[in-house]
C-alpha cells in the first residue's frame, strides 16, 4: 500500500500499479457506466485489461437486476464481459442466505423480480415479489397470517414497497428467531436516463426503524462482496485493485479487504471528500481514503495501448 | 414539587400521596391509547377519572400522536366510550398541531406534500392549507411522475397508502432546502389492543430522513410544541401546576420532562416499570429525562383519592 495516500494517478505510475496487479475489481454505476451511457472509454479500458492477461470482476450494490441482466447490458455496450465475472447483491444475498446463514426455510422478500430469480437459482424459497396494497383494517394488519415457513425477511430496493410490505416484514421480525438481512445501505438508486430515485437504505431504514431491530447487509462496504468473487476465482488480496467512485462503499471495502484503491471522478465522491477524511485523523475514516484517483477510467488507456 | 435534575422518583404511588398530587396540580394532561383506553375499549375506571377531575375543576387535556384522525372523530369515540364530559377544545393530536404549525408558525404560502391519512389531510383543510392532491395516476412510474410547483413544505404522518412513489416525490421536493420537512411524531410503532403491534409513523420518517440526508422537525411528542399549543389556547398554564400521565416513557415522560412538567407513568400501556427503572439507572444524564416522577399500575388508582376528596368537601 502506498505510504501517501490520495494521489492522481498520471504517467508511469498507472502501468506501475497495473503491473503489480493480477485482479481489478469495478463498481458500475458512475464508474463504467451512468445510467443506460457508458463512460467513454470504459470498454476499451475493460476490453485491454482482459487482453493483457488481467482478470477483470465487477462488484455492485445495486439489486435490481440479475448477473445475467447486468452481463446484458454491459454487452450491449460493448463491454468483453461473461455473467460469471458479475457480483450484484441480488446474487451475493442469495449466496449469503446459503452459505453463511444457512437459511432453512422461506423467505419474506421485499425486492426486485431479479432478487426473486436469484434465489430460486440458490433453491431458495419465498413469498413472492410484486405490489402489496392494504386491506381491511388496522386490527387485520397486525393479524396478518404469517406463514409458519418463513424463517428470514430479507429487503432489496423494490419500487412496490408499501405500508402493508413493511408491516408484513415487521411482523416476521416480532419473532426473535427470523433472520433479518439486506442487500445494502445506498441511500439512492441510480436509474435508467440519469435520474435517482431513494435507494435501499431508505426501505432498509424503514424497517428497522419499525422492529428495532438492525439487518446485516451484504453490500459494500462489508467484505462478503469480496469475499464472493475471492472464493469463487482465488484472488490474491495483495494483487488486486479497487476501483469505485464512492468512497463509503467501494473505497471502503478495498480498505477493509486489504485491497489497493482507486477513486473515479466520474460519480458520487469528490477529491475534496477523500482529502476532508485523511485531514480528520480519525481512524474509521481513513478507510475511506483512496490509494489514487483518476477522472476518469479512460486515464488508464495509455497505459493499456501496445 | 418538579424533579431536581437527576433525582426522579419513579415511585409509584397510591391514597394519600395522589391525593396530594390531585389537589397540587390543576391542569391534567392524559396521553391516550395505554392510558384511558386500549383500541375501543375504555381503560375501566377512566371515564370516572376524567369525570371526576373536571367535576373537581381541573383542566383536563388529551396529548395524543396518532396523526390518523381528525378531532371531531375524536369526540365521537371519547363519547362512545362513555367520557361524556370531553369536548373538542381539550383534544391535541399531532395532525391538529401539524397543521397550527404551518397555519401559525410557518405561515406556509404554497402547497403541502403530504404523506399521511384522510384525517390528517382534513385537519390541514380545516386550517385552511392547501394539500398537493392525491393523484391516483395509474401511469405515474417512478421513471416519469409528475411534480407539483410550489410545494413549501412535506408533512410524514402514519400512511397505510405508502407507497413507493410517494417517498420519491417527497424526497424531490426536499432537495429545494427551502421546502420544509415536517413529521407528526416518531413513534417507531403503535400498540394495538391485545399486545399486538404496527409499524408507525416514526419508519416512514426515518425513510425519508435517509432518503434527503436531512431530519425532520417533529411536531409530536416528545417535542414541545404541542404543549406550546396547548399554552397558547389555555390562559395561564402554569408549568409546576401541570402533570403529564402517559404510558410511553421515549413519548410521555420526555415531552413532560422537555416541558418542564412533572410526569407519571401508568403501567396499562407500553412501558414497563423495569424499563423505567433501567433509564434511572443509565449514566447516561439524558437518560435520566425519561424516568417519570410518579407511577401508577392504572389511572383508576386516583378514584380512591377522589372519594376522599368528595367526603372532605361534603
Amino acid at each position: 500500500m502506498s505510504a501517501s495516500k490520495c494521489s492522481r494517478l498520471s504517467g508511469a505510475l498507472i502501468e506501475q500499479l497495473l503491473d503489480s496487479v493480477d485482479s481489478v475489481l469495478f463498481d458500475c454505476d458512475g464508474v463504467i457506466w451512468r445510467g443506460d451511457q457508458a463512460i467513454p472509454g470504459a470498454a476499451q479500458v475493460i476490453n485491454r485489461l482482459k487482453e493483457k492477461g488481467k482478470r477483470v470482476f465487477f462488484v455492485t450494490n445495486n439489486s435490481s437486476k440479475t448477473r445475467r441482466m447486468y452481463a446484458e447490458k454491459m454487452s450491449g455496450m460493448g463491454f468483453n464481459v461473461s455473467e460469471e465475472e458479475v457480483f450484484g447483491t441480488a446474487y451475493c444475498s442469495a449466496v449469503y442466505l446459503k452459505t453463511v446463514c444457512h437459511v432453512e426455510g422461506k423467505v419474506y422478500l421485499i425486492g426486485s423480480d431479479a432478487m426473486r430469480q436469484e434465489l430460486e437459482a440458490m433453491g431458495i424459497p419465498h413469498t413472492g415479489v410484486g405490489a402489496d396494497h392494504i386491506v381491511g383494517r388496522q386490527a387485520d394488519w397486525a393479524n396478518v397470517p404469517l406463514d409458519p415457513e418463513v424463517k428470514a425477511v430479507v429487503v432489496g430496493f423494490d419500487e412496490h414497497f408499501s405500508y402493508m410490505k413493511m408491516n408484513r416484514a415487521f411482523q416476521y421480525l416480532s419473532q426473535r428467531d427470523c433472520l433479518f438481512v439486506g442487500t445494502n445501505r445506498d441511500t439512492k438508486l441510480p436509474l435508467e436516463g440519469g435520474k435517482a430515485v431513494p435507494g435501499t437504505g431508505c426501505l432498509l431504514q424503514a424497517v428497522e426503524t419499525a422492529a428495532q431491530r438492525r439487518a446485516q447487509t451484504v453490500g459494500k462496504p462489508h467484505r462478503f462482496m469480496f469475499d464472493c468473487v475471492a472464493s469463487k476465482f482465488g484472488v490474491e488480496r495483495g494483487r488486486c485493485l479497487m476501483v469505485g467512485d464512492r468512497l463509503d462503499t467501494d473505497i471502503l471495502l478495498g480498505s477493509n479487504c486489504g485491497l489497493k484503491t482507486l477513486l473515479t471522478l466520474t460519480g458520487v465522491s469528490s477529491v475534496a471528500d477523500a482529502e476532508a477524511h485523511q485531514r480528520s485523523g480519525c481512524p474509521e475514516r481513513q478507510g475511506m481514503v483512496p490509494d489514487y484517483y483518476v477522472d476518469s477510467i479512460a486515464d488508464l488507456l495509455p497505459a493499456l495501448q501496445g | 414539587m418538579a424533579g431536581a435534575f437527576g433525582l426522579k422518583g419513579c415511585q409509584k404511588i397510591r391514597g394519600p400521596q395522589i391525593r396530594n398530587l390531585l389537589e397540587a396540580k390543576d391542569f391534567f394532561l392524559f396521553d391516550c391509547d395505554g392510558v384511558i383506553w386500549h383500541g375501543e375499549k375504555a381503560i375501566t375506571g377512566a371515564a370516572k377519572v376524567v369525570s371526576s377531575l373536571i367535576r373537581q375543576g381541573k383542566n383536563v387535556v388529551f396529548v395524543t400522536n396518532n396523526s390518523t384522525r381528525p378531532r371531531e372523530n375524536y369526540v365521537h369515540k371519547f363519547y362512545r366510550l362513555g367520557f361524556t364530559d370531553v369536548m373538542l377544545e381539550q383534544i391535541f393530536s399531532s395532525s391538529y398541531c401539524s397543521a397550527l404549525y404551518l397555519r401559525d408558525v410557518v405561515k406556509v404560502c404554497g402547497q403541502v406534500f403530504v404523506i399521511g391519512c384522510d384525517g390528517l389531510r382534513s385537519e390541514l383543510q380545516e386550517a385552511g392549507i392547501p394539500c398537493v392532491a392525491e393523484a391516483d395516476d395509474p401511469d405515474a412510474t417512478i421513471y416519469d411522475c409528475a411534480l407539483a410547483p410550489d410545494v413549501k413544505a412535506v408533512l410524514v404522518g402514519h400512511d397505510d397508502k405508502l407507497t413507493f412513489l410517494k417517498l420519491a416525490k417527497a424526497s424531490c421536493y426536499l432537495r429545494d432546502p427551502d421546502c420544509l420537512f415536517l413529521a407528526t411524531d416518531n413513534d417507531p410503532w403503535h400498540p394495538l389492543s391485545g399486545g399486538r403491534i404496527l409499524p408507525g409513523s416514526g419508519s416512514l420518517t426515518a425513510a425519508l430522513e435517509v432518503a434527503s440526508g436531512r431530519k425532520a422537525t417533529v411536531i409530536g411528542k416528545p417535542s414541545r410544541f404541542m404543549f406550546e399549543c396547548i399554552s397558547s389556547q389555555f390562559r395561564g398554564v402554569d408549568p409546576a401546576q401541570c402533570l403529564m400521565v402517559g404510558d410511553r416513557l421515549e413519548t410521555d415522560m420526555l415531552f413532560g420532562s422537555n416541558c418542564g412538567l412533572d410526569t407519571m407513568l401508568t403501567l396499562t400501556g407500553v412501558s414497563q416499570m423495569e424499563e423505567a427503572q433501567q433509564y434511572q439507572n443509565s449514566e447516561l444524564p439524558t437518560n435520566l429525562s425519561l424516568v417519570p416522577n410518579y407511577v401508577v399500575d392504572t389511572i383508576a388508582d386516583f378514584l380512591p383519592a377522589f372519594e376522599e376528596l368528595d367526603e372532605q368537601s361534603n
